[in-house]
C-alpha cells in the first residue's frame, strides 16, 4: 500500500518518487498548493473507491497520514 | 472599493508589511480559528494569495477573499469541486482556472478554510471580480 500510494502521488503531481517517503509533508516539503491537494484527494478517491471528506483534508499532512487514512477507509 | 497589489519574488509577509508601511498603518496581525489573518485595531481587511513567484494582496474596507492560479486544467478534480451547472460550462483551461479561483476566493472570504467544501460554492450565484494577469487568473470576492 505504501509504495502504491507514493507512486500515485508522484504520478499525479508529475514528480519523482525519490522525493517522497512516509515522512514527506505535502505542504512544507512538496510545496503543494490547494489545487494540487484537491487533485491528489480526487486521485485517491478514484483509485481506492473511497470518499475523503472535506473536513478530513487538512488532517492529511504527511504521506504517513494519507496511508493511515486510506488503510482505514479502504476495505 | 479595493486595492490590488501584485508582486513578484516577495513573501506574503513582506508584501503585507510593505503595503501597510505605504498606507501608514501600524498594527498587529491576528488570526481567526482557521488562520485567516486580520488587523487587530484597524477596520481594514486584507487577503493574500500566491502562485509560483507571484504574490497578490487585496486591501478593502470589508471582508474580502482573493486567489491567484496559473491557467491550468485538472480534469480529475472537476467532479469533486463543481456543481452540475458549473461542470457544463467548463470547456477550457481558462474556464477551469476562473472557476477555481472564484471558489477559492469565496472560501477565503468566508475565512473557514478547506472544511467548507468547494462544491458548496456555487460560483454562478455570486459576483466575483476576475482579472487576467499574464498566464494567471485572479479572483476577488466580497467587494
Amino acid at each position: 500500500m505504501k509504495e502504491e500510494i507514493i507512486s500515485l502521488i508522484a504520478q499525479t503531481l508529475e514528480i519523482s518518487k525519490e522525493r517522497i517517503n512516509e515522512n514527506t509533508n505535502l505542504i512544507s516539503d512538496l510545496k503543494l498548493e490547494s489545487l494540487d491537494i484537491v487533485d491528489l484527494v480526487a486521485a485517491f478517491e478514484k483509485k481506492y473507491k473511497i470518499e475523503i471528506l472535506d473536513k478530513d483534508i487538512k488532517e492529511l499532512q504527511t504521506v504517513k497520514d494519507i496511508i493511515k487514512y486510506i488503510e482505514e477507509k479502504h476495505v | 472599493m479595493y486595492k490590488l497589489y501584485i508582486a513578484k519574488n516577495i513573501s506574503s509577509h513582506d508584501l503585507l508589511n510593505k503595503v501597510l508601511l505605504e498606507l501608514n498603518i501600524k498594527d498587529e496581525i491576528i488570526y481567526n480559528a482557521y488562520k485567516k489573518p486580520y488587523l487587530k485595531n484597524n477596520k481594514i481587511y486584507f487577503n493574500i494569495s500566491h502562485c509560483d513567484n507571484y504574490t497578490v494582496l487585496v486591501i478593502a474596507k470589508k471582508e474580502v477573499g482573493i486567489d491567484i492560479e496559473r491557467i491550468t486544467m485538472r480534469k480529475n478534480v472537476l467532479d469533486r469541486v463543481c456543481t452540475k451547472n458549473e461542470r457544463k460550462l467548463i470547456k477550457t483551461a481558462e474556464d477551469f482556472t476562473k472557476m477555481w479561483v472564484k471558489k477559492e476566493s469565496y472560501v477565503k472570504y468566508l475565512g473557514v478554510g478547506c472544511v467548507y467544501g468547494l462544491k458548496n460554492v456555487d460560483t454562478l450565484k455570486h459576483n466575483f471580480i476576475i482579472k487576467k494577469f499574464k498566464n494567471y487568473y485572479i479572483a476577488i470576492y466580497g467587494v
